[in-house]
């Protein structure tokens, strides 16, 4: 099954480097988005159809948290999950993010090894079949 | 910086770099860093939060296309983009900043990180960088790294 993705960080090299560790973790890809920030990633989600989003905390114009926020505001965050990849994560920081509806939390840096595993536990299948 | 602290710093970018870059980091002492004659590239950023300061990395520029393709998992010869060199830089800068963070305060500790800045130092300004108690030195693949870290309650 082939999942629709968008990553949002404000870093072309992390963003380089999730989609190089989704194809080692050899998770099927459809269409690979890609927002600079939780504003940007508001608009595509708004054209297209996502099934999962990696998404950074620390951005400009609007954050990760506030992205989260606005997600949750709408209730869309039940429907599409959202996986926090980040280095700015402190315990209580996560435990806010995962009160309001993230499925998961990536510290970097990441192996793709562990994306592989977070897409399989948060998509519910296997996603290199 | 104290000693407990300049000793914390320098475990936790020992092990992140490595994870990260796949590059071997070790302690070096600043009698062995030459400026030299080219310059060299800064990744600065801020914090703030449990703990509050900044934090930077600052390395020769021709280490530059070797930490971006590490990181990349690409050719250093296909990185001819100083966006993508001063990217990378930056990328490596967040993530030893955060661990740093964490390993001083602890993991209960929150704080937020400010986008990172780059820069460009001329020698000159490298040595007085050398010259102050907050730097400290390492060696990735033999070449000098340093880091400054500043933090107001220390």
């Amino acid at each position: 099954m082939a999942f629709n993705i968008l990553l949002v960080d404000d870093s072309l090299t992390v963003r380089a480097v999730i989609k190089k560790a989704l194809q080692l973790a050899e998770v099927d890809i459809g269409e690979l988005y890609e927002a600079e920030n939780g504003a940007e990633a508001l608009e595509v989600l708004d054209q297209h159809w996502v099934d999962l989003v990696f998404a950074d905390i620390s951005m400009p114009v609007m954050t990760g948290e506030e992205f989260v926020e606005r997600l949750h505001e709408t209730g869309a965050i039940e429907e599409l999950p959202v996986v926090i990849v980040s280095s700015a994560g402190s315990e209580p920081r996560i435990q806010r993010l995962k009160d309001l509806g993230i499925r998961d939390y990536i510290h970097k840096p990441f192996t793709p090894e562990q994306i592989r595993e977070v897409v399989d536990s948060v998509m519910g299948v296997s996603s290199h079949d | 910086m104290t000693d407990q602290t300049r000793d914390a710093v320098e475990t936790t970018f020992m092990e992140v770099v490595e994870k990260l870059t796949f590059m071997f980091g070790e302690h070096a002492e600043k009698a062995d860093v030459a400026p030299g004659t080219e310059p060299w590239a800064e990744a600065r950023m801020a914090f703030s939060g449990d703990v509050t300061g900044s934090l930077a990395v600052i390395v020769p520029q021709q280490l530059q296309p070797e930490i971006a393709s590490n990181i990349l998992g690409l050719d250093s010869d296909m990185l001819d983009s100083a966006e993508v060199l001063d990217d990378a830089l930056r990328e490596m800068l967040n993530v030893v900043c955060g661990h740093v963070i964490r390993t001083l305060a602890g993991p209960g500790c929150t704080f937020d990180l400010v986008t990172p800045e780059n820069r460009v130092l001329e020698p000159a300004e490298l040595t007085k960088v050398l010259e102050d108690a907050d730097t400290s030195v390492y060696l990735l693949d033999d070449e000098p790294v340093l880091m400054h870290l500043t933090l107001e309650r220390d």
